[in-house]
C-alpha cells in the first residue's frame, strides 16, 4: 500500500495534473492581478500557504520520481535526474527568495543627513491596551481592501481606504446642550451655494475675507457684547508686555504701563513710546504708519541702580537693544491680540434662542435668528440662511473616498469587540473607547532600521542627447555606521547596485520634481539562498540539455563516420518511464 | 549536383536582392538623405527622420496627394518641412480607430484627414477630458488613448510643417550637447558664421521651391550645406560612413527583402513537393538561406546603427522571432532533410516580417534610446534573444503541428507523413523547452542584479513560466501514455497561445508589471483574438474528425509502443 502510494507520489500521473493545476492557477492569478494589483495577488496567492503546499507537492513529485529511477545510467537518465533535482533546488531557492529576503525603500536627500530607516512593504498597526501593553502587527492593505490580518488585538480590521477624507456631520440626540447650526451661503452673482456646519468643536470657520462664528452667551451682558457693533467700542488692542528677569516672568498691560512704571525686583521699567504700526521714515526715525495695530512696537527704558538700558520691543520681531551689550538678564515678549476679522457672521446661542451679528466693512446688523431666516451680511450679494439648528447635537464622523482633485489620506476601519466602528487615519494615533475599556491604536508606515546609514551626496540625471528623456539615474551616496563614522563613498545606477555588509543597495526611483531626492532599494538575501537558486538553475538547464541531446551526441561519437545525418526514424524515443507508472 | 542547385538558389536570392525592381530599388545616398539631425536622443540622417515622421503621421511609407501624384517618404517630408504645399488641407493624417471617428463625426470609410478638419472637430473637447483624467491619475479608456495618439500626430505635424527648429546645427564641443535649428545658429556660433549657414540654407530652400519634388537636383546645394555644418564641429558631426550606413539600411530594407525571399523559397519548395520531377528542393533551400543571410545582414546593420543588441522592443522581437523560426527550421532541415521544416517555417517567418513591415503604428520600427533599466548590453543580448528564440521554436512547432493536423484531416487515422511530422514537431518542442528554461533562468539572474530578486511573480515572468508548463504538461502526458502523436500536435498548436500571451498579451492585454518598457499603444487585439479563435475551431474540428474515425477503426496500438 505504502509502496503504491510512494510510486503514485513520484508518478507522471500526479505530475501532469499538478503542472496543469499550477498553470491554471497562474493564468487566473495574472488576470486577477491586473484587476486588484500585485500586492493582493502576492499575499493571497503566491505567498499563501496553499500555493506553497502545491509547489511543495510538485517538489515531492520531482524528488520521488528522480530517486525511484536510481541508478541513473545513460545520458538520458542522468539528464533527467539533473533537471529534476535542479528544479527541486530551484523551487526551494525561489521560495526562500520570496519568504526570507528583506527588502525596502530608503529615501535619501542631498540636503539631509544619512538615513537608516527603510520603508518596508505593508503598514504597521500598534495597539496599546489600558495596562500599557503594546502589540504590533504588519497589516497588508490594498485600495478598498484589507488583505491580512483580519483580526488583531481584539479588533476586526474591516476596510481600508487609500485616499479618504473625514466628513463631520451632526445629528440630534446628544445628552448635553451642544448646539450645532447649519448655514447655507448663496451668491447669485458668483453662482455659488454651499453650506457649512458650526459647532462648539468648530466654532470659527475662515472663509478668507470673512469668517463664520458660533458663540455661546452665558448671560445677558455677554449676549449684548457679542451682538454689539465692534466699530462702536474702543478695544484696547495695545496688548501686554511679558518681561522675564532671570526665572521670573511678569506680564504688564501696556495701558497700565502707560500710566505708571513697573518695578520688577530692583528693575524699573518705563514706557517711552508706543507705535501701533511701526515703520522707519526716510531719516531712519521710528514713526507709526497708521493707528491700526498692524505692527506694534514699544520703546522702553530699564533702570537698575545707576545702570540704564533702552530697548525697542516688537510684536512681530526680536527685541533690539539700543546701545551695546546688555548687562541685565532680561527677556522681552510683546503680545498683541490679533485684530478682529473685519467681516464676520456670528451666531450666538443664549437661553435656547439664536441671535446673529453680521458685519461687513460697510454695514453691521444684529438681531434674533429664526429657522430659514435669510440675512444679507453685506458681503457682495451673499445671503446666509439658517438651515438647521440642533440644540443637542451629536458629532458623526465619517470617512469617504476623496473626491477627484482632493488629496486625502489612507485610513483603516476597525471594529472593536462590542461592535464600535472607527477609522484610524494613517500616520496618527487614536483613542478607541468601547464601553468601559479603552485602548490607543496607531496605524502608520512599517519601517526597518538598517545597521548603517546612507546619505545622498548628489543625484545625477543623465538625459539622452538633445532630449528630455532620461538616459540614466545615478545616486552618489555615502555609507556610514550609526555613530556617523567610517564613511564610504559609492555610486549606484540602474543595473549597477552596490553591496555593503551583505546588503544590496540599488537605484529604485526618483522624483522628477525634486532632484535633491532619490529612492534606493535596500535588500538583503542570505548568501545560501542566492547559491541555491543559481545552482538549481544551472542544474536544470544542464539536465534538460543532457536529457534531450546527450544520447544523440553519444551516438554520434560512437557512430561510424559515413553516417553523417541521423535518419528521422531514429528520433530518440521518450524515456520509457510510463511502464513504472502503470 | 545538389550543391550546384543550392548555389544556384543562393545566387538567385542575391540577384533578387540587388535587382532594381520597383520598390526594391536602392537609390544613391546623397547629402539630401544624409544631412545629420539630432532628434529624440540620437543623431540620425534626415532620411530616417523623414521616414519616421511620415510613418508616424500617415502610417505608411508614401503619400498620394489629392492631385493623384504619389510622393515617397523623403519627398513628403521635404514638402512638409519646407512647407511647399497647403498641408492644412491635405488629407494626410491617419485616423484608423472607428469609434473615435464616430465621436468626431468623421466619415467612417475615410482613413486620412486634413489638419484643418481635425482641428475643427470635437477632438479638442475629448482631449481636454482625457488630459483631466490623466492628471487625476484615472485609468484611460481605449478611446482616450487613441485620442492621445492622434494628438501626437497633430503635434508632430505642427512641429514639422515649415519647421525652423529642426536641429541641424551641431553643438560646438559637447558630444551630448543639444543641437539647434538653422534659424537659431547664432545661439552656438558667431553671427557671421550663423549668417553664412542661414544663407546657404535659404539658397537650398529657394532651389527646392523652384524644382519641386525632384530631390536629386538639390544634391550639390545640400552637400555644400552639409559640409558647412560638419566644418562647424568636425568632432561632433557624425562621419559620413555612419550616416550613409543608416541611409543604406533604410533604402535596402533587409527585413522587407527577407520575407520576399522566404515567400519565393516557400513557393519553390511547395512546387518541389507537388511536382517532385522538377527537383527544386535544393534551389528552394538556397533561396531560403538567402533570406536568412539578408536578415542577418539587416541585424548587423541595425546593431551597428543602434549600438546595442538586436532585441529591445516589440518590433525587434517580432523580426527576431521571424528570423529564429527561419534559422532553426533551416538547421533542422539540413540535419534531417525532412522536407517539411521549411514548409512550416516559411509562412510563419513571412507573417512575422510582414506584420513588422506593415504596422508601423503598432510595431514601431524607429531606433530610440533605451530606457535606463535596459541599459545593460550583456544581459540584454543574452536573456531577450534566448527567450524570443524559444518563442520562435514554439512557433515552428505550431507550424509543424498545423501541417500534421492537415495530414490528420486528410487521413484521420494518421499516415507516414503525419508520423514523420509529429516526430519533427517533438524535436522542435524540445529545443523550445531548453531555450525557454534557459531564458527564464537568465532573466532571473538579470532580475537578481537589476531588481534584487531571482523570482518575483511579475506577470511577464509568470507567463513565461505558464508557457513552459503548457509544453511540459503535454510532454509528460505523452510519457504517461495519455497523449499520442496526434495529441502532441494538438498541444503544440494550442500551447502556442500561451506563448502569444507571454510575448504579446502581457504587454497589451494585461498591461501591468515591471516589464512595462516593452509596452506599446496596443491594438489589433480583436484581429489576433479572431485568428486564434478560428485556429482553435480548426483544431477542435480535427480532433472530432480524428476521434470519430479513430473510434470507428480498429484500436490503435499504444502510443508508447509506437515511440519505443
Amino acid at each position: 500500500m505504502l509502496a503504491k502510494f510512494i510510486r503514485f507520489l513520484g508518478s507522471i500521473k500526479l505530475a501532469v495534473p499538478v503542472l496543469g493545476a499550477i498553470a491554471s492557477i497562474l493564468i487566473w492569478a495574472t488576470f486577477y492581478e491586473s484587476k486588484v494589483g500585485s500586492l493582493v495577488v502576492q499575499q493571497q496567492i503566491y505567498k499563501s500557504p496553499w500555493f506553497g503546499a502545491l509547489m511543495f507537492l510538485l517538489a515531492v513529485n520531482l524528488g520521488v520520481s528522480t530517486l525511484s529511477r536510481y541508478p541513473w545510467r545513460g545520458p538520458r537518465k542522468v539528464g533527467f535526474a539533473l533537471a529534476h533535482l535542479g528544479l527541486i533546488v530551484l523551487i526551494a531557492g525561489s521560495a526562500a527568495v520570496i519568504h526570507l529576503g528583506v527588502e525596502g525603500l530608503l529615501l535619501v536627500r542631498t540636503d539631509q543627513p544619512a538615513n537608516h530607516l527603510v520603508r518596508v512593504e505593508g503598514e504597521l498597526l500598534e495597539v496599546m491596551d489600558d495596562q500599557g501593553q503594546v502589540q504590533q502587527a504588519t497589516v497588508m492593505v490594498a485600495p478598498d481592501y484589507v488583505i491580512s490580518p483580519k483580526q488583531f488585538a481584539g479588533l476586526t480590521l474591516l476596510d481600508y481606504d487609500e485616499n479618504s477624507v473625514e466628513t463631520v456631520e451632526y445629528r440630534e440626540g446628544g445628552a448635553q446642550d451642544n448646539s450645532a447650526v447649519r448655514l447655507v451661503l448663496s451668491s447669485d452673482r458668483m453662482d455659488r451655494t454651499f453650506d457649512q456646519w458650526l459647532s462648539p468643536a468648530a466654532e470659527t470657520v475662515d472663509l478668507g475675507p470673512a469668517q463664520l462664528e458660533l458663540r455661546l452667551a452665558a448671560n445677558e451682558t455677554a449676549l449684548q457684547q457679542l451682538l454689539a457693533d465692534p466699530t462702536q467700542k474702543q478695544t484696547h488692542q495695545s496688548g501686554n508686555l511679558l518681561i522675564r528677569v532671570g526665572d521670573r516672568e511678569t506680564t504688564i498691560a501696556i495701558e497700565d504701563l502707560r500710566r505708571h512704571d513697573a518695578i520688577i525686583n530692583d528693575i524699573q521699567v518705563h514706557l517711552l513710546s508706543v507705535w501701533p504700526d511701526f515703520r522707519l521714515d526716510d531719516h531712519n526715525q521710528p514713526i507709526t504708519a497708521s493707528q491700526d495695530w498692524r505692527n506694534p512696537a514699544l520703546e522702553v527704558s530699564v533702570t537698575q541702580a545707576d545702570h540704564q538700558e533702552r530697548w525697542f520691543v516688537f510684536a512681530q520681531a526680536e527685541p533690539i537693544l539700543a546701545g551695546n551689550e546688555s548687562l541685565l538678564d532680561l527677556n522681552w515678549e510683546y503680545q498683541v491680540p490679533p485684530p478682529p476679522a473685519t467681516d464676520y457672521f456670528r451666531v450666538v446661542v443664549a437661553n435656547q434662542q439664536l441671535y446673529y451679528a453680521a458685519r461687513s466693512s460697510k454695514s453691521f446688523s444684529s438681531g434674533p435668528l429664526a429657522m430659514d431666516q435669510m440675512v444679507q451680511p453685506g458681503w457682495a450679494d451673499f445671503q446666509i440662511t439658517l438651515a438647521d439648528w440642533l440644540p443637542h447635537a451629536e458629532v458623526v464622523r465619517n470617512r469617504l473616498p476623496a473626491p477627484p482633485g482632493v488629496e486625502g489620506v489612507p485610513a483603516l476601519q476597525i471594529v472593536s469587540t462590542n461592535g464600535h466602528q472607527q477609522w484610524l487615519t494613517w500616520g496618527k494615533s487614536a483613542l478607541i473607547t468601547d464601553g468601559s475599556y479603552s485602548m490607543m491604536a496607531a496605524f502608520g508606515p512599517r519601517m526597518m532600521a538598517l545597521p548603517f546609514g546612507i546619505g545622498l551626496d548628489d543625484f545625477i540625471v543623465e538625459r539622452n542627447e538633445g532630449s528630455e528623456s532620461v538616459a540614466m539615474w545615478t545616486s552618489q551616496i555615502w555609507i556610514e555606521d550609526l555613530q556617523g563614522e567610517a564613511t564610504q563613498q559609492r555610486s549606484v545606477w540602474m543595473n549597477h547596485p552596490t553591496w555593503y555588509q551583505g546588503w544590496k543597495i540599488a537605484q529604485a526611483s526618483w522624483n522628477p520634481g525634486d532632484l535633491n531626492q532619490s529612492t534606493l532599494q535596500v535588500k538583503r538575501e542570505p548568501l545560501w539562498v542566492t547559491a541555491l537558486t543559481w545552482s538549481g538553475a544551472l542544474l536544470t538547464v544542464l539536465g534538460i540539455g543532457v536529457m534531450f541531446y546527450g544520447p544523440t551526441l553519444l551516438k554520434k561519437r560512437a557512430a561510424v563516420p559515413e553516417k553523417l545525418t541521423e535518419p528521422i526514424a531514429s528520433d530518440p524515443a521518450p524515456m520509457p518511464l510510463a511502464t513504472q507508472d502503470r | 549536383m545538389n550543391q550546384l542547385k543550392f548555389l544556384w538558389g543562393l545566387c538567385l536570392a542575391c540577384a533578387l536582392m540587388v535587382t532594381p525592381l520597383s520598390q526594391w530599388q536602392p537609390t544613391t545616398q546623397t547629402a539630401v538623405d544624409t544631412l545629420a539631425v539630432q532628434l529624440d536622443g540620437r543623431k540620425k540622417p534626415l532620411d530616417t527622420v523623414a521616414r519616421e515622421t511620415v510613418a508616424t503621421i500617415h502610417g505608411s511609407g508614401q503619400y498620394q496627394l489629392t492631385s493623384g501624384e504619389v510622393l515617397d517618404a523623403p519627398q513628403t517630408y521635404w514638402s512638409l518641412w519646407l512647407n511647399s504645399r497647403d498641408w492644412n488641407d491635405e488629407p494626410f493624417i491617419l485616423v484608423n480607430y472607428r469609434p473615435l471617428k464616430t465621436q468626431l463625426g468623421l466619415p467612417l470609410e475615410q482613413k486620412y484627414f486634413s489638419f484643418s478638419t481635425l482641428i475643427n472637430s470635437e477632438l479638442g473637447g475629448i482631449l481636454q477630458k482625457a488630459h483631466t483624467q490623466q492628471l487625476q491619475e484615472q485609468p484611460l479608456t481605449r478611446d482616450e488613448r487613441e485620442a492621445f495618439t492622434l494628438e501626437d500626430r497633430l503635434n508632430l505635424m505642427l512641429d514639422t510643417v515649415g519647421s525652423q527648429t529642426l536641429p541641424l546645427v551641431p553643438y560646438p564641443s559637447d558630444i551630448k550637447g543639444a543641437w539647434v535649428g538653422i534659424a537659431e545658429a547664432q545661439q552656438l556660433y558667431p553671427p557671421e558664421i550663423a549668417a553664412r549657414i542661414q544663407t546657404e540654407f535659404e539658397r537650398l530652400n529657394q532651389q527646392y521651391q523652384e524644382n519641386g519634388d525632384d530631390l536629386g537636383r538639390l544634391q550639390d546645394t545640400t552637400a555644400m550645406l552639409q559640409k558647412s555644418l560638419a566644418d562647424l564641429s568636425p568632432e561632433i558631426y557624425p562621419d559620413s560612413a555612419t550616416l550613409q550606413r543608416e541611409v543604406f539600411f533604410n533604402y535596402f530594407h533587409p527585413f522587407g527583402k527577407a520575407w520576399q525571399l522566404y515567400a519565393i523559397a516557400f513557393l519553390t519548395l511547395l512546387t518541389s513537393q507537388l511536382i517532385p520531377t522538377l527537383n527544386l528542393y535544393w534551389s528552394g533551400m538556397g533561396l531560403f538561406l538567402g533570406g536568412i543571410l539578408v536578415q542577418i545582414f539587416g541585424f548587423i546593420l541595425r546593431m551597428q546603427i543602434a549600438g546595442r543588441p538586436p532585441v529591445t522592443n516589440m518590433y525587434e522581437s517580432v523580426v527576431w522571432v521571424g528570423f529564429g523560426i527561419a534559422a532553426l527550421a533551416f538547421c533542422f532541415e539540413l540535419q534531417t532533410r525532412a522536407r517539411s521544416y521549411l514548409l512550416a517555417a516559411a509562412p510563419l517567418a513571412v507573417v512575422c516580417l510582414l506584420l513588422a513591415d506593415s504596422l508601423p503604428a503598432v510595431l514601431d520600427p524607429s531606433i530610440e534610446p533605451l530606457v535606463p533599466v535596459l541599459q545593460d548590453n550583456f544581459w540584454l543580448s543574452i536573456h531577450v534573444p534566448t527567450i524570443t528564440l524559444s518563442y520562435a521554436s514554439f512557433a515552428l512547432a505550431m507550424g509543424l503541428g498545423h501541417l500534421a493536423l492537415v495530414q490528420y484531416w486528410r487521413q484521420p487515422q494518421g499516415g507516414s507523413t503525419a508520423t514523420i511530422l509529429s516526430r519533427l514537431n517533438t524535436r522542435v518542442i524540445q529545443v523550445g523547452i531548453l531555450l525557454l528554461t534557459a531564458g527564464i533562468i537568465l532573466g532571473g539572474i538579470w532580475a537578481h542584479f537589476s531588481w534584487g530578486r531571482f523570482w518575483g511573480w511579475d506577470p511577464k515572468e509568470t507567463w513565461a513560466l505558464i508557457a513552459l508548463l503548457c509544453y511540459l504538461a503535454p510532454v509528460h502526458g505523452r510519457l504517461a501514455g495519455w497523449l499520442g502523436q496526434f495529441g502532441m500536435n494538438v498541444a503544440s498548436v494550442l500551447a502556442f497561445n500561451a506563448v502569444l500571451m507571454a510575448w504579446y498579451g502581457v504587454n497589451f492585454v494585461l498591461g501591468t508589471g515591471l516589464h512595462s518598457y516593452g509596452f506599446g499603444t496596443g491594438g489589433s487585439e480583436l484581429l489576433i483574438a479572431s485568428i486564434v479563435g478560428l485556429d482553435t475551431f480548426f483544431v477542435l474540428a480535427t480532433i472530432l474528425r480524428h476521434r470519430s474515425r479513430h473510434d470507428a477503426s480498429v484500436p490503435v496500438p499504444d502510443v508508447q509502443t509506437v515511440d519505443a
